[in-house]
């Protein structure tokens, strides 16, 4: 069993109507970061997935979930 | 518009430093074959200053990759441009660097058993290959972070 994690980190950022650049701004990262991080090529540690969450005004749950594969 | 800017200023001097440090590992692994095919002069002044300057130019990149650079910055700018991505890269260039630093030791230990190897050039081909190797692996990396994410 294979398991990997999906977010909704583009569509919750689409939403709210911020750029990557502006998202970067506010967590405090680089906007490769956030690119990385929306195209599933990085995975970020539990402090990053924090204040993605806290930026965005949700959990982190609402950004990241586990896929699993049979 | 200060904190935009340092974003753009980070993203800007990032990519800069990504293929920097990419030209950089081709240079300096290219550059060994001036000191290989260089004049032989154990002991000379020729071959102390060669020894001298690969030794400035290793140091120099071991400590731009270890630091990111751009110093002179401020320290959102740089701890933006030393972010969780870039600390995982460096990361994995660090890994590389130490097997390829354990391959080519293994490699010149193998060779002392058909010809014989002088400490100081065993330990400037496992150094090369180490720092060259990582040095790389993080340009290359960061690279395609920015291209791609």
């Amino acid at each position: 069993m294979a398991e990997g994690l999906s977010n909704r980190l583009c569509a919750l950022r689409a939403e709210r109507d911020l750029t990557q650049a502006a998202l970067a701004e506010k967590v405090g990262v680089s906007r490769k970061t956030i690119n990385t991080v929306e195209n599933g090529v990085f995975i970020p540690s539990t402090l990053l997935a924090l204040k993605l969450a806290r930026a965005l005004g949700c959990t982190v749950e609402a950004i990241f979930s586990l896929e699993t594969e049979d | 518009m200060n904190d935009r800017s340092d974003v753009e200023t980070a993203e800007r001097l990032s990519s800069r430093r990504a293929s920097l440090l990419a030209a950089m590992a081709i240079l300096f692994l290219s550059g060994q074959a001036i000191y290989a095919l260089g004049p032989d002069d154990p002991g000379g002044t020729a071959d102390r200053l060669k020894v001298a300057a690969w030794l400035i130019w290793a140091l120099t990149l071991l400590f731009l990759l270890g630091s990111g650079g751009s110093l002179f910055r401020s320290r959102r700018v740089r701890a933006m441009m030393n972010d969780e991505t870039t600390r995982a890269h460096r990361g994995r260039a660090y890994a590389v660097g130490f097997w390829l630093a354990v391959g080519t030791s293994i490699g010149i230990y193998l060779l002392t058993a058909f010809d014989r190897v002088a400490p100081r050039e065993a330990i400037h081909v496992i150094l090369t290959a180490a720092i060259g190797g990582a040095l790389a692996t993080f340009g290359l990396l960061e690279r395609r972070a920015h291209r791609d994410g």
